[in-house]
């Protein structure tokens, strides 16, 4: 748990993957060129002696990544969010399975979302199933701007997505992750354009919308969207590590999102291993907003606020009861193998 | 479409640095800044009246119809300039520079370049401006409620209303003279223009997001999506500056 001054913090990293970009896994220009945009966002928001290399980078595998979430306590729980991209990557970037095995070996530490793609047809709904039926999926990652042959990317307010989320519904998968990050291919077109989010999540008010990376650089549409829509939420990866080098912008970001989205529908992640929650956690918590902003937009960055959206409203999407956490974390895998114990030491007696 | 205006100055050799100070008009759409200020520009190569401008962008995955707006509108720019007699750009480091350098330097339609693409990006960039226009309102509006205007008073201004003079903008109400900060009503006014507002003397100076004029009851509300459009662009400003500072370290290595 986070130490706030002596008070306790419980963080659920909201966005984080176990990837594989090794060049022996790559098998088209596609994939070389993401993950170099993906180490030039590392390099550009990570503190210089906390950079990884990029071979670091291209796979961490899952025993670096337990130590690097929990090591230090910076995260209590975290949340797996795939990513395909399988016409770039021979075994995909970033999957469920993979993430799967990692989260079956700490379950009381992992949530592991699914993901779907309108784009497979039958074939798709099916694996959403198995999906479901393996994993036991609460929620799923759509990437809109994914590649599949000669589509460069699908809407989530299409008919073909309209029936892949009816077939959440009927699952009980109740959480999306839209991820709404800068602009790319496919050309013209706006890939992580928000207005499908809006027409999707007025059909679907049973089911809850998290936009990730708040639609940067769109957060001007998706706070009005946000603001309209109460199963609207947003994701702060992205967001989160411009605290390091761009304090004031991540202050006027936050004013905005706390203006427009409130303090209970916003959730912290680290996008994890885009950036690493072991030095990330610490800079969001200590971040201010200015005096400027502070009267600008009327609120603060308070240890109420940074409890909701560092932990407690990931918690209330994904029913997870955080003290009873406390209680069981006290002695779990994670907490012998780092020496876990006092962090936890305190729970259960302050439990209601 | 930038719409350069012909350089008049007399006719000589063509300095780089001239040519730089042109490209200084161009902005990157997104972000509504120069890209000579956000550094994209590498080199400009003159000889004789030929000039040759090379881009890079601060990622590889840079929209295609971004990466076009700029190579197009550094061209026009350049080639404006007194004395040029060819000017052509190279986008370097993008996944489509060679379509890019390619189909701009030989007039082509971004349609022609791409051909999958759903059209041209003249939709791309009027979504783009206009987010520019509610940004630089806000910078507008700003300076007039600094100067003493009330909400009440700067709803209603009309263009005929305001004059670009040495002393600032200067706003007339009834028969008082309300002077502004220049910058940013110049700055505001031109968007504005752009996208098809604040034309006559009789339209409203400042307007709603959807380019109505705002009631007095929003002004509040309008004042803050105004707001959020600079903060939006400013937070992706960000971004793409510490991408390409990353990049730039990573190429120079390479």
């Amino acid at each position: 748990m986070y130490d706030a001054n002596g008070e306790d913090v419980f963080v659920i990293d909201g966005h984080v993957h176990l990837w594989d970009a090794t060049e022996e896994n790559i098998k088209h220009e596609g994939g070389e060129q993401f993950i170099q945009c993906f180490y030039d966002y590392h390099t550009g928001f990570t503190p210089e002696d906390e950079q990884w290399t990029l071979d670091e980078y291209r796979k961490y595998g899952a025993d670096r990544m337990v130590e690097d979430l929990f090591g230090n306590a910076a995260v209590d729980m975290a949340i797996f969010q795939p990513t395909y991209l399988s016409d770039f990557y021979e075994e995909g970037f970033n999957t469920i399975d993979d993430n799967g095995a990692l989260a079956e070996r700490y379950p009381e530490r992992f949530v592991n979302n699914g993901r779907f793609d309108p784009r497979d047809g039958e074939a798709g709904l099916e694996e959403l199933e198995r999906q479901k039926e393996e994993y036991d999926i609460q929620g799923v990652k759509v990437y809109t701007a994914e590649w599949k042959g000669d589509s460069k990317g699908w809407r989530l307010d299409s008919e073909d997505s309209f029936e892949f989320l009816q077939k959440c519904v009927d699952l009980g998968i109740d959480k999306v992750h839209p991820h709404k990050g800068p602009t790319i291919r496919p050309l013209n077109r706006d890939a992580f354009d928000v207005a499908d989010v809006d027409d999707a999540a007025t059909s679907f008010p049973e089911l809850d919308f998290v936009v990730e990376h708040v639609g940067l650089p769109r957060l001007d549409d998706f706070c009005w969207i946000g603001t309209q829509e109460p199963n609207v939420y947003g994701g702060l990866a992205v967001a989160a590590p411009m605290v390091t080098n761009r304090p004031q912008k991540f202050g006027e970001i936050m004013g905005e999102l706390l203006y427009w989205i409130g303090e209970d529908n916003l959730l912290f992640g680290s996008d994890y291993a885009l950036w690493n929650p072991d030095w990330l956690v610490d800079a969001v918590m200590n971040a201010e907003l200015t005096p400027d902003q502070r009267a600008e937009y009327g609120t603060e960055l308070s240890i109420d606020v940074m409890r909701k959206i560092m932990g407690e409203n990931a918690a209330e999407l994904y029913d997870i009861d955080i003290e009873a956490k406390k209680r069981e974390f006290r002695d779990d895998p994670i907490t012998e193998a780092f020496g876990l114990g006092d962090h936890y030491a305190g729970a259960g007696a302050a439990a209601d | 479409m930038s719409g350069s205006q012909p350089d008049r100055s007399p006719a000589g050799p063509v300095e780089s640095d001239a040519v730089r100070d042109r490209l200084d008009r161009v902005t990157d759409p997104e972000l509504d800044r120069s890209i000579v200020e956000l550094d994209y520009v590498d080199r400009v190569t003159v000889d004789d009246g030929r000039v040759e401008v090379a881009l890079t962008l601060p990622t590889a995955w840079c929209s295609p119809a971004f990466a076009w707006m700029m190579a197009e509108d550094a061209r026009e720019e350049v080639a404006a300039l007194s004395g040029v007699t060819e000017a052509t750009v190279e986008l370097r480091e993008h996944m489509h520079a060679r379509e890019v350098t390619h189909g701009v330097n030989s007039d082509s339609e971004f349609g022609e370049a791409f051909p999958d693409a759903d059209g041209g990006v003249a939709e791309v960039r009027a979504t783009l401006d206009d987010k520019a226009r509610l940004s630089r309102q806000h910078a507008a509006v700003g300076a007039c409620l600094d100067a003493g205007l009330r909400p009440e008073q700067v709803v209603v201004l009309r263009r005929g209303d305001l004059e670009l003079t040495d002393e600032g903008a200067v706003f007339s109400l009834d028969g008082l003279h309300v002077v502004a900060d220049r910058e940013p009503v110049e700055r505001y006014l031109a968007k504005a223009r752009a996208t098809g507002h604040v034309i006559d003397a009789d339209d409203r100076l400042f307007l709603t997001p959807e380019g109505e004029p705002i009631p007095v009851g929003r002004f509040d509300v309008v004042r803050k999506r105004t707001r959020l459009a600079g903060v939006n662009m400013g937070g992706q400003g960000a971004v793409c500056d510490a991408l390409n500072d990353a990049r730039r370290a990573k190429l120079d290595r390479s």
